[in-house]
């Protein structure tokens, strides 16, 4: 390597300082300082008892945790599967020519340009027990007194959640997936029925495989966004127990401050979840793209 | 062969038909209610319309109703959209140039450990939001960064760096650097050949990346509402705070339609000038 050479690396090196800084420091950062928290890390507090397990002890030990646990991923894995069938059916249908084509290129995209706000505004609008569906529901005769109207938000079965998420993410997954299509062309599935096969033949074994890595990339942030989300289960959850970003929340508000370490012990909980199903996700992925012999 | 035929038609199914009309009715039918809501000054349970108007009761209220409360300095909804706007300019601004420099180098060169640095990059999109605001917000209040435009700012760089460094690096990987290398053996110094030769070539791109982080920037609300700890809010965490009892007055109703219309107007601006790819750039694998 000559002077010159070892200069320019350097030089790109050096431009790389930036963003390093603020995704190791800050991101990378946080998270290491979570740990540590969770671990009993708190001289600010007068609290040092590194390394001390017993946050995490108390946390798993109770019942509340693993109810919070499972509605967390419930929510999660329902509306991430939703949003992947509404979201890959949509981009199957845009793809084609039909009049109006270019009004619902615009029209699809909305959730994705507006806050999940929004999106739990709507919700509230619509199905609560005095919303939109329970007036028509009325309307045409079938209930006389909101009371009626069965509890769709603030249960536990979280379908004002579900909603809000399917509503937001469909989008991101027919954007992910229209995107890869257009760039695959036709050409594959011409052929495949000129074999003869017929047309769930095609989506399954020609379409799919090659949209797959659209699906899951976009599948993977949906997922990994619904297990952090705070704002639709905050509002449209059920109440205690809460989903686990709510739960921290709650402990680290708390007036009693000491919570905040389980609180953190929460976050880096929620931490250790996600990273375990996505990195089993992304295994088994890389196992099924092995097999049909890609990389 | 049939079968075949009908799956190769590039017209829609009568299925697709339907599922079309019913997406229509799910994304865009709840925001009926909604313009409805804050233009009633009473609409109770079970009428499809309100009984009164805010328009019937305007005079006769000492208080501003509905739109004219919406559009006081009272409702802070100004004072919201211009922290949002300010916020997602700078961090918009801070991004670009930041991730200019890595996707140039991630597009062009190889180096070791290239790949775990590019998963390294996309780490903040799987990781839970409420993970980082709480782990974040812990390390802000030490430095008293808690409830500042900083820290706010700096926070929003975060989700918003793995997007712009894919998008920009498909822009590079798009350009080959055939042109910089003439400019160079032509004598222009780096400064001028990024200034006169890379950025030309690389605007609809950059426009694209600089389009999609002020876009993920303004619906931001999780760090914005953990770090902002109520001293600054935009118009997601303003929009929280008035349905966060689930209910939806007319205020709420009026304010739910100013905060969707700054991506109502993105989607115009990013439909009309950008193509249909760029977007999906930022998600491929």
């Amino acid at each position: 390597m000559t002077a010159r050479e070892r200069r320019t690396r350097i030089l790109q090196m050096l431009q790389l300082i930036p963003i390093l800084s603020v995704l190791v420091i800050l991101f990378g950062g946080a998270l290491v300082m979570a740990l540590l928290q969770s671990l009993g890390f708190a001289p600010w507090f007068g609290i040092n008892t590194f390394p001390d397990f017993s946050y995490f002890g108390s946390l798993w030990g109770s019942q509340t945790f693993w109810v919070s646990l499972w509605l967390t991923l419930y929510y999660a894995t329902v509306s991430t599967l939703l949003a992947l069938v509404f979201g890959t059916m949509l981009a199957l249908a845009l793809i084609k020519a039909f009049p109006g084509k270019w009004l619902y290129k615009y029209l699809y995209k909305l959730p994705l340009m507006i806050p999940y706000t929004v999106g739990i505004a709507l919700a509230v609008i619509m199905l609560s027990s005095g919303g939109v569906l329970s007036r028509i529901v009325a309307f045409a005769g079938l209930i006389d007194d909101p009371g009626q109207f069965p509890q769709i938000l603030k249960t536990h079965y979280g379908w004002g959640i579900i909603a809000v998420y399917v509503w937001k993410q469909t989008p991101f997954i027919t954007l992910a997936v229209y995107a890869v299509l257009l760039g695959i062309g036709r050409e594959t599935e011409e052929a495949a029925a000129i074999l003869g096969a017929r047309r769930g033949a095609i989506f399954f074994r020609v379409t799919l495989p090659q949209i797959l890595p659209g699906i899951v990339s976009s599948t993977l942030i949906c997922f990994a966004f619904n297990v952090g989300a705070f704002e639709a289960p905050f509002i449209l959850g059920g109440g205690f127990p809460d989903t686990l970003p709510v739960v921290a929340w709650r402990y680290f508000n708390d007036a009693d401050y000491t919570l905040q370490l389980q609180g953190m012990a929460t976050v880096v909980s929620i931490g250790i979840v996600a990273g375990v199903i996505l990195f089993a996700y992304l295994w088994v992925y890389r196992r099924y793209e092995r097999r049909m012999g890609r990389h | 062969m049939a079968g075949g035929n009908d799956t190769l038609s590039t017209r829609l199914s009568p299925f697709q038909k339907i599922y079309l009309l019913l997406v229509a009715g799910f994304i865009v039918g709840p925001f009926l209610p909604v313009i409805i809501q804050s233009l009633a000054f009473r609409w109770a349970w079970p009428e499809l319309l309100p009984g009164t108007w805010w328009l019937e009761q305007r005079e006769k209220s000492m208080l501003p109703l509905a739109w004219d409360y919406v559009l006081s300095p009272y409702s802070r909804v100004w004072e919201a959209t211009v922290n949002t706007v300010f916020i997602g300019l700078v961090v918009t601004a801070i991004c670009l140039a930041i991730c200019l420099p890595v996707a140039r180098l991630l597009a062009r060169e190889s180096f070791a450990g290239k790949s775990a640095f590019e998963f390294f990059l996309s780490l903040p999109l799987i990781v839970p939001e409420a993970a980082i605001g709480i782990a974040l917000l812990m390390i802000f209040i030490r430095l008293g960064l808690a409830g500042s435009y900083a820290g706010i700012i700096i926070a929003h760089l975060i989700p918003t760096i793995p997007y712009m460094v894919r998008m920009l690096t498909a822009v590079y990987q798009g350009l080959g650097r055939d042109f910089e290398e003439q400019a160079m053996i032509l004598g222009a110094r780096p400064l001028q050949i990024l200034w006169r030769v890379t950025l030309p070539m690389l605007l609809p791109g950059v426009v694209a990346g600089a389009l999609f982080t002020f876009l993920v920037s303004t619906n931001i609300f999780l760090l914005t509402f953990f770090l902002g700890q109520g001293q600054v809010i935009t118009l997601p965490t303003l929009l929280f705070s008035k349905i966060s009892g689930g209910n939806l007055d007319t205020t709420a109703a009026g304010i739910t339609l100013i905060v969707t219309l700054p991506g109502i107007i993105l989607l115009i601006i990013s439909e009309r000038f950008i193509k249909e790819e760029a977007f999906g750039k930022g998600f491929g694998s």
